[in-house]
């Protein structure tokens, strides 16, 4: 069941969101308790120390993991109440996913790597070729259409990747650690078509990093540490010290 | 659903792991196809044989020719039936025959029980396929035989204007015939006569062949001759009576299924350890495809997809290698022999027939299906969650 999605709805809203599982005989609390509300159009960033639950909680988002307690609202979907394969079906009408190991399919070649997300679409062969070559003008790789990955550079693949992600036109675009495994210049590269992507194209952009240069190209940053959401104080020293590593001027306001 | 660039270019992605899984059903396929060729060579051979309308009469009780022994008196009580066929001059179709199975020498030193039949000139007017292809018809009382194609350079001295010996005496060969692949082509035709008084037989026939006019006729003959209490006869079609020595094959089919079987399962272990390799290599890429938004339905088809690809190259691969092989045998063997349960020899051309590689092209599915679901069944189970983890 949909929840009408008007006006000044936010496109993300977790209410009171936690995922638990557990590990051997031990209960991880890998998130608790989290509320928060990311609006259409947004270019976000969750932050934090490895194990803070910021990849958890952007699988959440992204409809990958459900979580043990809270709901999930993503486009107006109440994540919680599809099954594995319908929660599959969501994904692929309304997420493009990045990961940082870009994860594209060694055997087929970039065109075919960015136009897989079509195949679960009606789109004729020729419409799927035609708009996959038109994503990988978008981030500036027309000449490497036939190119398979094994033969791209690590930027190279995370444009690809980008590209696949952005070829279906989905309303979000998920990106776990995009330039973790980047060096500088691929990784600026990298967060600037991500914050071409919320530009241009209007589109809602979460992302999980622990880059500080990220706080240059976001709106809104989350700041996690052991699986909570930080607030307030702890939030704004949290981002005080990641914009002294970053060495200059944050775009990011929000906390 | 998954393109099949995907599964075709994983398969040629890890070439040696599929190299070992074409292989394997290749083998299979090897294996099964020799042995079912052999098996309807063998079938082909002897279900061949004989007329529709053709009646064999033995003494009651012989289950073969050369089991059977019947007197003049009752040949003379058959040879003038009514709805005998009458042949084009004027001659009634009925051949009385002799049969005996004495030992030839092989020309690479072994020793074979052979079929050797004695008859009248009517034989060739009942067994109306047996055709002479090369020298001519055995002349009475002359110790002339004619040989059938697959005994010609099989035995010493079966070759033309060669001398074969067997029983008391020297048999010029003066001809070489064919039947149409028939079991008869394991024969060698001699004159009645000679052939009873060489093996010093009291009565000189072993049973009566003889064609019926019709199809009533064959009954009504049947019938007649079954129920004459002189004699003590019995006459069955002649096409029951070779399907019946087919019989033998029985035993051996159920070898073959058995081998087959052993076979296939081995290479279905084959193919579910190949892509349960494949799913735990592929892994993280089976979480992306998942996380795309890709239903299980379509990770299960293309690792299926996958193993069936494979699966049927190893086929491809097999039934080249299958044909290529039997040729070298038909070359290198000429035919291969088989005791029949009369205990003479059957010589069978081996060749592959499309059945037989059907058989082995459906073994081949079973296997890529049977063996590819559990690896398939796996990778399409996995969450994606658990499956990015392994990138």
């Amino acid at each position: 069941m949909s929840e009408p999605s008007v006006g000044r709805e936010p496109l993300i809203r977790l209410e009171h969101v936690s995922r638990r599982y557990v590990r051997g005989v031990d209960e991880v609390h890998a998130l608790e308790d989290c509320s928060l509300e990311v609006s259409q159009g947004r270019f976000a960033a969750f932050m934090g120390p490895s194990g803070s639950g910021k990849s958890t909680l952007l699988n959440l988002v992204s409809g990958i993991d459900r979580p043990s307690d809270g709901r999930v609202f993503v486009s107006g979907q109440l994540l919680n109440e599809l099954d594995e394969d319908e929660l599959a079906a969501w994904r692929a009408r309304h997420v493009g996913l990045i990961f940082q190991f870009f994860n594209l399919i060694p055997v087929l070649s970039a065109r075919d790597n960015v136009a897989l997300p079509l195949l679960l679409s009606d789109l004729s062969r020729a419409e799927r070729t035609r708009r996959a070559e038109i994503a990988l003008r978008v981030v500036g790789l027309e000449h490497r259409v036939d190119h398979s990955p094994r033969t791209l550079s690590g930027g190279e693949q995370q444009r690809v990747a980008i590209a696949r992600a952005l070829v279906s036109d989905p309303d979000l675009i998920v990106a776990d650690e995009p330039t973790g495994d980047l060096d500088a210049k691929n990784a600026e590269a990298t967060l600037d078509l991500l914050r071409q992507l919320k530009e241009e194209f209007g589109k809602t952009v979460v992302m999980v990093t622990h880059d500080p240069r990220a706080l240059r190209f976001v709106d809104q940053v989350f700041h996690l540490d052991k699986g909570l959401l930080l607030e307030g104080e702890e939030a704004r020293r949290a981002h005080d010290a990641l914009a002294l590593a970053a060495g200059g001027p944050v775009r990011a306001r929000e906390v | 659903m998954l393109p099949i660039s995907y599964s075709l270019g994983n398969v040629v992605a890890r070439p040696g792991r599929s190299l070992v899984l074409v292989t394997v059903v290749a083998l299979v396929v090897i294996a099964c196809s020799l042995f079912l060729g052999l098996l309807t060579s063998l079938r082909r051979t002897v279900g061949l044989t004989g007329n529709e309308l053709n009646l064999v009469v033995l003494r009651k009780g012989s289950d073969n020719d050369g089991a059977s022994q019947i007197t003049t008196a009752a040949y003379d009580s058959i040879r003038y039936l009514e709805g005998i066929a009458i042949g084009p001059a004027g001659e009634r179709l009925v051949s009385p025959e002799l049969v005996v199975q004495p030992f030839f020498r092989t020309r690479t030193g072994g020793r074979e029980n052979v079929l050797v039949r004695g008859i009248e000139p009517t034989a060739y007017l009942v067994h109306d396929d047996v055709k002479i292809v090369e020298g001519r018809m055995a002349r009475p009382r002359l110790g002339e035989v004619v040989i059938g194609r697959a005994v010609r350079g099989r035995y010493e001295g079966a070759e033309l204007g060669e001398t074969l010996e067997f029983g008391r005496g020297r048999w010029r060969v003066v001809g070489v015939f064919e039947s149409d692949g028939s079991s008869f082509e394991s024969e060698v035709w001699a004159d009645a006569q000679d052939l009873a008084s060489d093996a010093r037989r009291m009565n000189p026939y072993s049973g009566v062949r003889l064609r019926a006019a019709g199809e009533d006729d064959l009954s009504a003959l049947k019938e007649r001759i079954d129920s004459d209490p002189r004699f003590a006869l019995e006459a069955s079609r002649e096409t029951d009576y070779y399907a019946k020595q087919a019989e033998t094959s029985a035993s051996l089919t159920f070898l073959v299924v058995a081998i087959a079987v052993l076979a296939g399962t081995g290479a279905g272990f084959g193919a579910a350890n190949t892509m349960y390799a494949a799913v735990q290599a592929r892994t993280a890429e089976i979480g992306t495809l998942r996380a795309l938004g890709f239903p299980r339905a379509a990770i299960l088809i293309s690792f299926e997809v996958e193993s069936l690809v494979l699966s049927v190259a190893g086929f491809a691969l097999g039934a080249l290698l299958t044909l290529a092989l039997a040729e070298v045998l038909r070359f290198a063997l000429g035919g291969i022999a088989f005791g029949a349960r009369t205990f003479t020899t059957q010589v069978v051309t081996l060749s592959i027939a499309p059945e037989d590689l059907a058989i082995s092209f459906g073994l081949s599915v079973a296997i890529g299906v049977v063996g590819g679901f559990g690896p398939a069944w796996r990778a399409a189970k996995l969450r994606p969650i658990e499956a990015l983890r392994k990138a």
